[in-house]
This record gives C-alpha cells, structure tokens and sequence, in this order.
C-alpha cells in the first residue's frame, strides 16, 4: 500500500491530487504483470476499461495505417495509456503491447472518471496529453498567449491607402498629398511603375521634418533626394512578428509591404504598438536616449525581461534569437559608436565580429562574450594601437552592461584575435589544411562569425575561404567526427540516457547534449553545401538536398532544435526568476510527462541524423 | 492434544462451505481462476511449536491483483507461545502489538471464508500452509484444501529448466528467497516481513512466473499445479 501511494506521489497528474485520494486509489488498483511482447490493448478491439499506469517496464505504441505497422512511441515507468479510449468510451486508436516485461498499477474506469470530474487538473493532464505529438504541441503554444503577434499577416494591418509619387515630384507636393490621404508614409515609385525594385523609395513625415524643414531645403526640391532607397520592404504574408523584427534589424519605423513584386501598402510602427505591448521595438528606442553606463545595464536588462515576455508570449525560440541579436546588436552599435567617438575616427576600414551564439542569432540569456576584429591589410602607422584601445574600450564597456569576459579569452582584447585581413585569412586556411583538436575547435566558433559592425566587408574575405573547406575531405570527415563526439542521449527504447552519477543523477544536459549536438550538424551540412549562412535553422533548411541531408531529416531537426531550445530556455529562465545561475543541467524528473515524451521525440531525431552522419562520412560512432 | 476433539459435523459455516466448495477445473485456462495469495508472520518456523502473529491475504482474479480485495489482521498468540527475539527481530513484531489482536479461533474462519472457491498461492508452502494446517487441526480437526501452489517451488521448477537447457549453468543451489526472485524478475519489492507487503510481492512474482508459461502458450491450471502445486 504504502509503496503504492509512494510511487504516485512522485508521478503526475496523481502527484498533484490529495493525499486522500491517493491513498484511494492505491487501494483500489489492481496490478497486472505482461510479459515481453504481450499485447494489452489492441487497435481497433475492444475499449479500455483501466487506465494503466506503468509501474515497471516499458511499452511500445503501434499504429496501423493504411496496411503499415508504425512504433509511435515507448512509454515509461510513471507514463500512462489506455485514457484515450477510457475518455471517448471508444476502441483503443493504438495498440499497446509490452516492450520489455512490464508490471502496471490499472485504476478502474469508474474511478478515474470521477477523478476527472472532481479535479480540472486531472482532466486537463490527459485531455492534454490526447493531441501533444511534437508539431502539435509546437503549434499550440503558438496560438497560445499572443495570437495577434504570431497568427496575424501584415497585409491585415494595412490601415493608411498607398500613395505613391514619380521621383521628380516635390517636397511640397509629395507633403500635400500625404496630408489629403492622412498617410505618414509615401512610395516613391520609379519606372517601370509599380513594380518594386531597388530604386523604390520611402518618405516618412520624419524624413519631412529631419531632412527637409530641418535641413531649410527648398520646397521643391524633387521628393528622389530625401527618400530612403531602396525601401526595406517585406512580403506582405508575412507575420507580424517577422515584421516587427525587420523594423529592428533595420532601425525603422515604416514597412511597405509586397505581394508579388507589387508594393500593396505600408504598416508603421504605430500599427504595430496598436496590436501588443511586449515590444522589442521599445528598445531600440531607449537605448538612442542612452546617455549613461546605468542607462545601458538598464537597457539589456530590459532585453533580458523581453525574453521572458516573449517566451510567455508563446514565441520561438529562434525568433527569440532573432529578436535578442537585433537588441545586442543595437546596444554593441552604441557602444562602438561611443569607443570611436572618444578614439576618433578609425584609421582603415575594420569589422567588428560577434562569434558563437551571438554569430548564429541564437544568443538568448546574456552569455560571455566572444568577438574579434578584423581591419584592413596595409594599415597605417597606429592602426594596431587604435584598433587595441578600441577593443578595451567595448569590451569593458560589454562587462559594464552585464556580458561577462569570455573564459577562453575569445575576444577583440586578444591580439590573437584582432588581426589584419591576410592573417586571419591565414588562420583559417590552416585550420582548414591541418584539421587537428585544437583547429576544429576554434572552427565550431569561427565558423559561425557575422560581422555587427564596420565597413570591411568580412563575407567577401572571409567565407570564401570557410566555404573551400566542403572541397577537402578529410577537414569534412574530422568535422563530422567532432559533431559526433556527443551522442544524443536516448537509447535504442527510446529511453533517456542520464547521468547516473552523484549529483548529477538523473540530469541531461540540454546544451551539450542537447543543442550543441545540431549546431554542430548543422554546420557540418552547411559546410557541405556550400551554405553561407551561420544560422543553425538558416543552414538546415538551405542545406536540405544539397547535402547528405534529406528534407525530412532538416525538418526533424529543426523542430527537435526549437523544442530543445525552448525546453533549455525556458528552464534556464525559470532559474533566473528564482535567482539562480541559469544552467543547461535540466532535472528530467521537474519536466513534465509531456515535456519529457518531447524531448524523447526530438532526441530520436538527433540521434537518427547522426547515424546518417556516421555511415556518410564513416565515422565510427565509437570513435 | 486438540487433535480430532471436534467433529465435522460441528463446524462453524465457514469452515464447513470452504471444505464443501468445488475444486477448480484443472483444464480451465489458468486466467479463468480466481486465486488468494497469502503470507503469515510467526513466532518461529515451527507450525507445532511455533504462533501465528499476523496473516496477509490478496485475491487475483482474472490474472490481476486486486488491492482492492486485500486483507490483513494480526493475530493475538496463546498465552504460552513462545516470545521469540529472532523472530522479533524479522517480523518487528512486538508482543504490545498484537496483545489486543483476535485470537486465532476469531481469524481462522474468516480465512477460510476468504480462501473458499480459490487457489492458494503461498511462498515456501512448508511454512504458510504448515501454520495453516496446524490451526486447522487444532481448531477444527480438519485438513486445508487443494489446490495449491508455490511460488518458491515454481521457481525452482524454472531453475531447472534453465539448467537443463544451459549446461554451464551454475551448479549451485537456487536461491529461493523471495525479495531475490522478486527483484530477479525486475519487480518492485516492498518492505519485508510484514505479512500484507510479502503476500503482495507473492503475487507479483506468481504473475511474473505465469507470464513465462504464457511465452508457450496459454497455461491451464494443470500446467501450474504441476510445475509448481503443492497440497492435494
């Protein structure tokens, strides 16, 4: 009895009901014991009249479609089935047979109705867990708390009619007629007409009052010379929160939108305000007001705040990432901008690069920082000593707003990494030719390097050379070597493989065995494929095809990455909120069932990929 | 001595309808039988020397344990029984506990009434069905019922199949202990030596066993009561 009541006091939903009641219906159950491969309930057959609960063992779920047999999943100890049937009174939809030999508690039909009846939550546990396959539970809490951020198309947030005038038309007139069609924007369109191309531009009443009125230009002049061109414009189908993120990447207020080529309308920023109030666009803003270092701390722990809002909201977390980057981004602008108005003008041109996470967009909660810079080759006298101070400069002003100095000393403060063009050139050519530990290391966060700041242009020196790799096999064999040097922690079951000692008994650790496990894949394929991009969603879907990687595969795995991700986040955030240092050392036991059958899913997914991965570039997954 | 003091004819019901109740068919499927599995706690081994303290039954019925028809009392020993620190020591059983239990004419009918219609089940029959028998005689002149089975002899039934099969087997003696089977076939255990929990953990481990006949085939009772039965 009192071993009963123990084992559904640590299971929910029955952890979460009375202990009276529990007591009941550990004194109620009936235990039946199935051997390996003993069918308890069969597709189609006769209704459950138990709900199981699986106290020893394991079980596979079958479905039969269209004449095939399919393994749907494996359920565990403290795991149930049967209620699908048991709540619609209908024959089983799958068929449940013992996977291993397997002693379940059966809490009888009546019983559990009145459980469902007399506790919402009970209820709730398995109405939920009916429709909770990994898409399904993706889309749901997308539709979740903020429908109109990720359900509403731009094209229904068109409130002001189109104007559009030819270049040659004037200030004047261009103002006239935004006045008669109360539009705070106007297109400027030029030929061939209606047609979006890159010589299309945008006037705001902003620019109006910046770079007319301000500026005492003359009325007539023609509207082409104050227009922003090209016009940062977005398919009209868009989300709104796509939209909101491109209004932050691009420092913006107004958006045409497009549909076929055609510019249909324009949403401003206004529009959007009118929709939500957890706006990352806020935030830009606060930080243009900026003035002090308290300013600063203020603002990123804004964005930190923004993340939980988000994550509230319902949000991915890769639009999360987005989001996030566009707000650092923002803030390292500021500050560099600050470090070059102290320093004065930079004496070549130069290129401020964020590495690792903050380089894939995928940066969430602050982490260490790890950036670097790259100028110009035949620099002038002093570059090197400017270009030091500068990088002291930001980097401590970074540590002021909360980023802390990167351990490994992967920073622009590392005259290692802060080198003209030629040398780093040089240093990923080598890399690339001698792939030892140390070099595949610093390519898993050199690789993923996007410039933020400057005018030299890193895409042009840099990838061609990282991208060349894909042509020497044996870098490729070492790369997928190194991406398989972890392993996704799920066994042939489908079971979770935890760690099993001390203190870290019963964790997973969601970054490294977890996350990290498909940034590395997914740069392997992108590397394959000659993908440019350092975005780990970006570099599955692009290199679905184009490498060893098939479109199903790319898809897995980028729902098992966002699944993971939000997992990981959302614990880490947890954390945060009760004032503890966020780790990536999950406690599977404080998932919930659905979480855990997720995390299953997506693990299964990664560990397929990197089967793929072992026998295309034959490695041993021993190795 | 109490030996055959009472007759049959004096019987209290209960007694007398366990004795009158049909035997189960031993060509039913073995699903088709309902079954009490029992464990006792006692002074000491001996069912002539020794006394009951406590008794634990829990019914299976369609080969499914039934938590909800268990059954559990101490039972008050006479007052010469002997007090036992050995046994104490295993059962934890302490004389205060049991000071105020019915005495074993108050519990033995409703036993019996609980076992009426059913197989037995018990883990090592020398013990449990030796305590039984031994209150039976005494109280009532009469003999326990058939069919039985037992687990511990089941085992041993498996372990020579296994032997048989795998020659390299080890040689040694099998270990019968129940906590060691149990956990041998993967189950939970329970907290020994308390007379409800070994029952239970019985029953557990007669499914665990039955299961493996299944992997043949169905079994009818005849198949268990062969490998593994022990009272006629």
């Amino acid at each position: 009895m009192d071993e009963i009541v123990r084992f559904l006091l640590e299971h929910p939903p029955f952890s979460q009901l009375p202990l009276i009641q529990i007591q009941r219906i550990a004194s109620a159950v009936q235990i039946e014991y199935f051997g390996q491969g003993v069918q308890i309930l069969t597709q189609g057959g006769k209704p459950a009249s138990f709900l199981y609960l699986i106290r020893r063992g394991s079980v596979d779920l079958l479905r039969e479609r269209d004449g095939v047999v399919e393994l749907t999943d494996t359920l565990g100890e403290g795991e149930c089935f049967g209620y699908v049937s048991l709540i619609r009174g209908k024959p089983p939809i799958s068929t449940v047979r013992a996977h291993e030999a397997t002693l379940c508690y059966l809490i009888p039909a009546a019983l559990f109705h009145q459980l469902r009846r007399d506790y919402p939550s009970f209820a709730q546990f398995f109405a939920r867990s009916i429709t909770d396959r990994l898409e399904q539970a993706l889309q749901q809490r997308h539709a979740a708390a903020a429908p109109e951020l990720f359900q509403t198309r731009l094209r229904d947030l068109i409130t002001e009619p189109l104007v559009a005038v030819s270049p040659d038309t004037t200030v004047r007139e261009a103002a006239r007629r935004m006045r008669e069609a109360q539009a705070s924007a106007l297109i400027v369109d030029l030929p061939p007409y209606g047609v979006l191309d890159a010589g299309s531009g945008i006037v705001t009443d902003r620019d109006l009052r910046n770079r007319v009125v301000a500026e005492g230009l003359d009325y007539n002049t023609p509207i082409a010379q104050v227009m922003s061109a090209p016009a940062v414009t977005v398919p009209a189908d868009s989300l709104v929160f796509e939209g909101l993120l491109k209004m932050i990447e691009h420092g913006v207020h107004h958006l045409p939108l497009s549909d076929s080529g055609q510019i249909i309308g324009v949403v401003s920023y206004r529009d959007f305000l009118r929709l939500q109030s957890h706006n990352p666009l806020l935030m830009p803003q606060r930080l243009v007001r900026a003035r002090s270092d308290a300013d600063l701390r203020a603002y990123t722990e804004q964005v930190t705040a923004t993340v939980g809002g988000l994550l509230d909201a319902g949000a991915r977390v890769s639009d999360i990432g987005r989001a996030v980057a566009a707000a650092h981004d923002a803030l390292l602008v500021h500050i560099i901008r600050d470090a070059e108005a102290a320093l004065g003008p930079p004496p070549c041109p130069y290129a401020w690069l964020v590495l690792g996470s903050e380089g894939r967009y995928e940066q969430t909660l602050r982490t260490d920082q790890d950036n670097a810079l790259i100028y110009a080759d035949n620099a002038p006298e002093g570059a090197e000593a400017y270009f030091e101070a500068l990088a002291e400069r930001v980097v401590e002003q970074l540590v002021r707003c909360g980023f802390p100095r990167c351990p490994g000393n992967v920073m622009a403060t590392n005259p290692q990494w802060r080198q003209p063009r030629s040398v780093w050139q040089n240093y990923f050519r080598q890399w690339i030719s001698v792939p030892s530990e140390e070099a595949l290391l610093q390519t898993a966060i050199f690789f993923d390097l996007r410039p933020v700041y400057g005018t030299l242009d890193t895409e042009a020196s840099l990838r061609p050379i990282i991208l060349r790799a894909r042509e020497n096999r044996i870098f490729l064999g070492r790369l997928a070597r190194a991406a398989l040097r972890q392993t996704a922690p799920i066994n042939f079951f489908r079971q979770l493989v935890l760690e099993r000692r001390g203190d870290q008994r019963g964790v997973i650790d969601l970054k490294y065995r977890g996350t990290a496990m498909i940034v590395d894949l997914a740069r392997l394929f992108a590397l394959e494929a000659g993908v440019p991009d350092t975005n780990t969603i970006a570099r599955l879907r692009k290199s679905a095809n184009r490498s060893s990687l098939s479109e199903t595969s790319a898809e897995e795995l980028i729902a098992a990455f966002e699944l993971i991700g939000l997992l990981r986040l959302r614990w880490q955030y947890q954390q945060l909120r009760q004032g503890l240092e966020p780790s990536n050392r999950v406690e599977v036991d404080k998932l919930t069932p659905l979480e855990r059958r997720e995390l299953k899913e997506a693990l299964r997914a990664v560990a397929v990929a990197q089967r793929a991965v072992a026998v295309t570039f034959q490695t041993s997954l021993m190795a | 001595m109490f030996l055959f003091r009472r007759r049959p004819a004096s019987l209290p019901e209960s007694v007398a309808r366990y004795l009158e109740a049909p035997r189960p068919d031993p060509a039913l499927p073995w699903r088709d039988v309902p079954y009490s599995v029992m464990d006792v706690e006692t002074t000491g081994l001996n069912p002539r020397r020794d006394a009951l303290l406590a008794i634990g039954l829990i019914d299976i019925d369609e080969g499914r344990i039934r938590m909800d028809q268990r059954w559990y009392s101490l039972v008050r020993p006479p007052d010469d029984a002997p007090v036992n620190p050995e046994a104490i020591r295993v059962h934890g059983l302490l004389p205060q506990d049991v000071e105020h239990a019915p005495p074993l004419h108050e519990v033995v009918p409703t036993v019996l009434r609980r076992l009426t219609g059913r197989v037995l089940v018990v883990h090592v029959a020398d013990v449990d069905i030796g305590f039984l028998r031994q209150a039976m005689r005494r109280l009532y002149g009469v003999e326990p019922r058939g069919p039985a089975i037992d687990t511990a002899r089941l085992a041993w039934h498996f372990q020579r199949h296994q032997r048989l099969i795998d020659s390299s087997g080890s040689e040694q003696e099998p270990a019968l202990h129940l906590r060691a089977l149990a956990e041998s076939v993967g189950l939970p255990v329970y907290p020994e030596h308390n007379a409800f929990n070994d029952a239970l953990t019985t029953a557990q481990l007669f499914l665990a066993q039955v299961s493996m006949f299944e992997a043949h085939g169905m079994p009818r009772l005849r198949d268990l009561l062969r490998a593994g039965g022990c009272l006629r």
